[in-house]
């Protein structure tokens, strides 16, 4: 099963970093929200699927799966949260003001 | 005593939320983070001092023995850089009520100013790979905060970029400590390099290759060649009081954690590692000094410099013996300070001048001798020009490339300081000398005010040159503690 | 001595201050009694009897770096020329320059370039010698670009610290080799350790490092060309950095070195080669100036590239011969520097063109010049030093001895050149002289009308050539009372001397002598027939243009490079970064062969799972094709749902719970932001684009994929996590384990994991208001 969730994860990656190079704000930031799915699955993989039960101590279980990468999952979607949420208004103060949603058209200049 | 290792990152978050309670009171806000800053200073001063004293001090967060919670290390290395970091903030904090305008100010500067701090210091002492994640993307949050200030067409445009490309290696970090955690079992980096030093050498293959992919993760933050095309027009945008942080700040934590990782955790296959740095180390400083001398743009041209000294850093990593260590801590402290000097003294400059072009500058000595001088002197330390700091960390990484054999590097770095040397003599003979300009600002009090913060960064970059004496030892210290690497994991993993 | 070296250094701090405080009295007088005493101070040490003296103050001992202050005969007879010749340049420049000028400055940089030349020449540490060496070039720099409203100033002041710096720079290198080879810092301790350098694998390196530090500082060919740019400077400067003392630096640097490097035939070779080359072709060029300063600094070069020869020469009479001129130079060349500012002071040109029959205007200007001139050009009189060590020279170049072909074809030119050299050097000076004191008065020319200087002015060059003449006179009192111990220094052996004035007319030296002065006098009358081969044989070969050529190219070179690249385009950032990545890391997977594929320990497969799986790789490439934005971005949240989905799988009920909040938001959030924004089109981009992209991204999966196999097929170690169970409830005091983690084992992630929520929070607060606010204005 884990070789089907690194393929997946993969997947993720690939098409995430394919969204990243097209040219529309949208889609780029669609793009690294993909990849950030890819490396939580990527850290929930790593520590092996289906061990057990999930991680709450009940007595007579004694099979668990791995808390930690779970714990370090949870930091990270919250993170990633905030940071998206900050690069979606980003990107809409940077289109309003640029007036565009092209990023090849957001180039700049040397002088400004 | 443990106790202390928190503070490094735990005032500065304090003074965040405090100032953070009045954003419209400037008069306020300003005074109450001056004196935040002269105080919490004076704390590192004292954890300096407690820490070369007594040895290093080791917090395991939350009372749990490593690897299981996460540890705070106050080792000679990262004390040293927290307090590199909060001298430049203290400079800093006095710049910019002069430089920013009361709009910026009001927008919570102060309070991601503090933000930055704390992630910047907690980059530096965590001892836990995931946890320096957590630091890393508090810095950048706080950066990104900062970047779009002026809230104008090019900030957010250049922060955008800036934004996207560092998610983009934040995830990959994320990706790396899974992998990591997939073959050893833990994300405390004592704990990761002790297990990892118990893998066959026939077996290293694979952390070689996740060591790599850190690398890159850290090289992007870092600014290395080919990966530092998202740094000169982001750190260019605001302002220089914001680009004297960047500079000084962040990719210093990039070079930081390579330096960290690379003396810690992959030191066993050296020949391809170490070796890659080298070569990257060159191209680095040769492509940053050919972006400074590209451009007119004088912001920009102390940008791009930023570039070759993290290539100078590299090296010292790359050589990986004790001179060449030495010398990139050295590098690393006195980079720190004379790129926020820099990046201060451009700032005046370019009130005083009214303008970023060089083409259209002349002269701004015969008004502003001091800003004048000041940069002189600066740019004689960026070039490494003895006595001054530059100079003791170039003295020894060309040792410790020298006692390799390596003629080319050596070549290759005394070209390009000599060519830094260059762009930033242009900068003087273009900009200071001549004809007074036309143009020059009305309000000359507010140049002097800009200036004075950074004659207190020049005086320090002056100082470590010609006191080297009096923090080499400390530094030397550093560098054969790195390479013997016991005593940082016996430390932390005793418990 | 540390005093003499950081009296000047103190002063050159001070001067801003004073200069302030007394307006009505010139600065120059209040300083002028520092070099004076400190000229006196290091007479003390001359005679018969001379013994060298050490004196050490530790500065940085960890990297083996004091200020070990060394005189011996060497460092003695330049720490005379340094504070002597400055005393006079001082005393001149009272009168050269004006009150009105800004002498602060004017003497701030003339101190820091006297306490460095004084310890450039007296330390025995290597690297405060290079610290002392860089700030010669520095204070050289600020002097020549004292009129920096000049244009012409600051080319010259930059060009001059590019030649030098990159010289210091080369030294550097050469210094820590030679550190890193013998193990000291000191200079003498490394000439005690001459075999271990000679038989260096990198000697080759040591002595090509040092030889350009020497060259591009002592103005050789082909790095002279920043030497006549530095006449700019004022011509006090130009007497006493560019002509007397710091081109000098280079000539001192080899001399202090040569006991290391006499025997090995590589050095007298590229010393005398270019050495040579640089005396014909400088003393060649100087007879084409029309500048007078520009004739005194070809003709400064030309003089260095003989001493420098003669010191490659490396026999006993060669090396006191170089000593004997150092000497000689200094004087007559010093004293006609002044006079040339003179001239230039009193009569506004220095066109050579435009002056002529000066003689009755300034007679004792001309005075001085006969003798500087002669003296110069080696007439074979008794009271011209010049002519003394002119044939010393030609002496020495007689024979030399080696082995090889080349060695010997060498050996067979050195005569000739120097011949060669000669005529030209006597050409040039009869010219000086001539062109500018005899013939025709050019009176429309001159822009004021001429008279003799203020007496005050005359007195330094004249005490230079009393110099020139009580040394012509009784050249065997200064012989025995600082030349010889000068040569023993450098040849680190006794060498006695005496200077004789007749050799017999059967002395090939001085049929040498007679050969130049008649050909000399033959072609300087004939010149104006001859001289048109200057407008071929430099011309476009200029070394001029070539260094024009590379600064100019530096810049434009480095812009096209960098705008390549630096287009400001995130695709192709990326597109680097990805490559760069993608190709390093593969490359390093391969060499270190890390790969892995023998699967162990997998979990078994479920069809749920599978369907799961495809739906999300489908939505994830969906993402990529949709056209609507909504679409798009609903695709987007199956994804994060199904991710939600596999974490209540796996046994992840909090993730999941967490997922599925966060991706609502999320999703809420696109709507939110892009309802407004334009629909997704096609991209339009070209099929070369969209490949690399499509390449680009499988190239990062398949690597991502294969590293994730690999990592996840190699474990060494068991996880930490049965702790985290163990301890969860008894330590911990939950019964979920990832909440304990978050909340108490790694609390400090948790807690700046709010600080970046925070962060985020006030900083999108802070770019709707900022909006809004500028809206309101």
């Amino acid at each position: 099963m884990e070789i089907i969730m690194i393929v997946l994860a993969a997947i993720l990656f690939a098409t995430g970093v394919y969204n990243i190079l097209q040219k529309q704000l949208l889609r780029i930031v669609i793009g690294t929200v993909l990849i950030s799915h890819g490396a939580h699955l990527f850290i929930l993989t790593m520590g092996k699927l289906k061990r057990g039960a999930p991680p709450v101590e009940v007595y007579g279980v004694t099979e668990y799966a791995d808390p930690l990468p779970q714990a370090l999952i949870l930091t990270s979607i919250v993170i990633s949260f905030g940071v998206t949420s900050f690069l979606l208004v980003l990107a809409y103060r940077a289109y309003k003001l640029n007036q565009t949603d092209n990023m090849e058209k957001m180039r700049g200049s040397e002088h400004e | 005593m443990n106790n202390l290792a928190i503070l490094p990152i735990i005032l500065p978050i304090l003074a965040s939320v405090i100032v953070a309670f009045f954003p419209g009171k400037l008069n306020i806000v300003r005074p109450l983070s001056k004196i935040f800053m002269v105080v919490f200073l004076g704390v590192m001063l004292f954890i300096t001092f407690k820490v070369y004293s007594d040895g290093m001090i080791v917090l395991q967060g939350g009372g749990w023995d490593a690897p299981f919670g996460i540890s705070l290390v106050l080792d000679y290395l990262s004390i040293i850089l927290v307090l590199t970091t909060y001298v430049i903030a203290t400079a800093a904090v006095f710049y910019a009520p002069h430089s920013l305008s009361d709009q910026q100010e009001k927008f919570y500067f102060y309070t991601f100013f503090f933000l930055l701090i704390s992630g910047v210091s907690g980059a530096f002492i965590t001892g836990d790979l995931f946890n320096l994640f957590v630091f890393f993307e508090v810095l950048l949050m706080a950066s990104y905060g900062l970047i779009v200030l002026g809230n104008g067409k090019a900030q957010l445009r250049e922060s955008l970029k800036y934004v996207l490309i560092n998610l983009f290696s934040s995830m990959l970090f994320v990706t790396t400590v899974a992998f990591i955690y997939s073959l050893v079992g833990t994300v405390n980096m004592a704990h990761i390099a002790e297990r990892v030093d118990s893998i066959p050498a026939e077996d290293q293959g694979i952390v070689t290759v996740i060591g790599i992919l850190l690398f890159f993760v850290f090289a992007v933050k870092a600014a290395i060649f080919p990966l530092y095309y998202w740094l000169p027009n982001s750190y260019v945008v605001p302002n220089p009081v914001v680009s004297a942080l960047f500079g000084a700040l962040l990719t210093k934590v990039g070079i930081y954690s390579i330096f960290r990782v690379f003396t810690l955790i992959f030191v066993h296959d050296t020949g391809v590692t170490h070796q890659l740095f080298i070569w990257l180390a060159m191209l680095t400083m040769i492509f940053g000094v050919i972006g400074a001398l590209s451009t007119n743009n004088v912001k920009l041209i102390i940008t791009y410099n930023i570039i070759p000294a993290i290539g100078f850093i590299l090296m010292g990593i790359g050589l990986f013996n004790e001179d060449g260590l030495s010398g990139s801590i050295y590098y690393l402290m006195h980079d720190m300070v004379i790129k926020a000097a820099l990046f201060l003294l451009i700032g005046a400059l370019i009130v005083a001048a009214g303008t970023k072009d060089l083409s259209q500058m002349s002269g701004v000595i015969q008004r502003f001798p001091l800003l004048g001088w000041l940069f002189f002197i600066g740019s004689l330390v960026l070039a490494g020009i003895p006595p001054f700091s530059g100079f003791i960390g170039k003295l020894l990484l060309l040792r410790g490339a020298l006692d390799q054999g390596e003629i080319l590097l050596t070549v290759v770095a005394l070209l390009s300081s000599l060519l830094i040397l260059l762009s930033m003599i242009r900068i003087f003979i273009r900009g200071f000398w001549g004809e007074k300009m036309e143009g020059m600002t009305t309000n000359p009090s507010k140049v002097h005010a800009l200036t004075i913060p950074a004659t207190f960064l020049i005086s320090i970059s002056i100082y470590l040159g010609v006191g080297a004496e009096t923090v080499l030892p400390y530094i030397d210290q550093i560098s054969s503690y790195l390479l013997e690497r016991t005593e940082y994991i016996s430390s932390v993993l005793k418990g | 001595m540390v005093y003499a070296v950081f009296a000047p250094l103190i002063f050159a701090i001070l001067i801003p201050f004073l200069s302030r405080i007394k307006q009505r009295i010139h600065t120059g007088w209040l300083i002028l009694p520092v070099p004076l005493l400190i000229f006196i101070y290091f007479l003390q040490f001359v005679g018969a009897n001379f013994e060298t003296k050490m004196q050490s103050t530790t500065w940085i001992p960890t990297l083996n770096i004091s200020l070990d202050f060394y005189l011996d005969g060497l460092s003695l007879l330049f720490a005379l020329l340094i504070s002597g010749i400055g005393t006079l340049v001082v005393l001149y420049s009272i009168y050269y320059l004006n009150k009105e000028e800004q002498l602060g400055h004017f003497y701030t940089y003339l101190y820091i370039f006297m306490a460095s030349m004084l310890g450039v020449v007296l330390s025995d540490n290597v690297f405060v010698l290079y610290t002392f060496w860089e700030f010669t070039s520095l204070s050289s720099f600020l002097l020549i670009g004292y009129w920096h409203h000049r244009e012409k100033s600051r080319y010259g002041a930059l060009k001059s610290m590019l030649i030098t710096v990159l010289g210091g720079f080369s030294l550097l290198g050469g210094l820590i080799l030679l550190t890193i080879e013998t193990g000291t810092t000191s200079i003498r301790e490394m000439v005690a350790m001459t075999d271990v350098i000679i038989n260096s694998e990198y000697f080759i390196a040591i002595l090509i490092f040092l030889l350009l530090g020497a060259f591009t500082k002592s103005a050789q060919f082909p790095f002279h060309i920043w030497l006549p740019d530095a006449m700019e400077a004022p011509t006090p400067v130009s007497a006493y950095l560019h002509s007397a003392t710091m081109v000098k630096a280079g000539i001192y640097l080899m001399a202090r070195f040569s006991p290391i490097f006499n025997e090995v035939p590589l050095f007298f070779i590229l010393l005398s080669i270019f050495g040579l080359v640089t005396l014909a072709w400088a003393s060649y060029m100087a007879v084409r100036q029309t500048d007078l300063k520009g004739i005194l600094a070809f003709s400064t070069i030309s003089q260095l590239g003989m001493i420098m020869a003669m010191l490659g020469f490396g026999t006993t009479y060669g090396v006191f011969a170089a000593v004997f001129h150092i000497l000689n130079h200094a004087t007559f060349k010093g004293s006609l520097f002044m006079v040339a500012g003179i001239v230039d002071h009193e009569t506004g040109t220095r066109d050579i063109r435009r002056l002529g029959g000066l003689m009755t205007f300034m007679p004792i200007s001309a005075t001085l010049a006969v003798f500087g001139t002669f003296s110069m050009a080696g007439v074979p009189l008794p009271f011209l030093n010049g002519f003394y060590s002119k044939e010393m020279f030609f002496q020495s170049s007689l024979g030399l001895e080696g082995s090889g072909t080349f060695v010997e074809g060498l050996i067979t030119a050195i005569p000739i050149i120097a011949v060669v050299g000669s005529i030209f050097t006597f050409i040039y000076s009869m010219y000086l002289f001539f062109g500018t004191f005899r013939g025709g008065y050019k009176e429309d020319q001159l822009p004021t009308k001429p008279h003799e200087a203020p007496i005050m002015m005359l007195v330094p060059p004249a005490i230079l050539v009393l110099g020139v003449i009580v040394i012509g006179l009784f050249p065997n009192i200064f012989n025995n009372a600082l030349i010889t111990h000068s040569a023993d220094a450098i040849y680190g052996d006794t060498v006695t001397k005496d200077i004789k004035y007749w050799h017999g007319l059967d002395s090939r030296a001085f049929q040498m002598s007679l050969a130049v002065v008649v050909l000399g006098v033959v072609l300087y009358l004939t010149k104006d027939k001859w001289s048109k081969i200057y407008s071929v044989l430099p011309g476009s070969l200029s070394l001029n243009r070539v260094y024009d050529w590379i600064v100019e190219k530096i810049e434009s070179v480095s812009n096209k490079i960098t705008t390549s690249y630096m287009t400001g385009s995130l695709r192709l950032y990326m597109m680097l970064i990805l490559t760069a990545i993608i190709l390093m890391t593969a490359g390093t997977l391969l060499y270190s062969g890390g790969m892995n594929f023998n699967t162990v320990d997998l979990a078994p497969i479920t069809a749920q799972e599978v369907i799961v799986a495809i739906v999300m790789a489908i939505a994830a490439i969906g993402t990529t094709v949709a056209r609507n934005r909504i679409a798009a971005i609903l695709i987007l949240g199956v994804v994060g749902y199904g991710l939600a989905i596999l974490f209540v799988m796996y046994s992840a009920p909090d993730l999941a719970l967490t997922q599925l909040i966060v991706e609502t938001v999320t999703v809420v959030l696109f709507l939110l932001c892009f309802y407004h924004l334009p629909n997704l089109s096609s991209e339009g981009q070209s099929v070369a684009k969209t490949g690399s992209n499509i390449l680009v991204s499988i190239g990062y999966g398949l690597l991502m994929f294969v590293i994730g196999i690999s990592a996840y097929n190699s474990r060494f170690a068991e996880t930490i996590s049965s702790y985290f169970m163990e301890n969860t409830y008894e330590e911990g005091g939950g019964h979920n384990a990832v909440n304990v983690i978050l909340v108490d084992f790694r609390g400090i992630d948790t807690l700046f994991e709010v600080a970046v929520l925070f962060g985020a929070a006030l900083g999108i607060y802070a770019m709707i208001k900022l909006r809004s606010n500028k809206g309101a204005k």
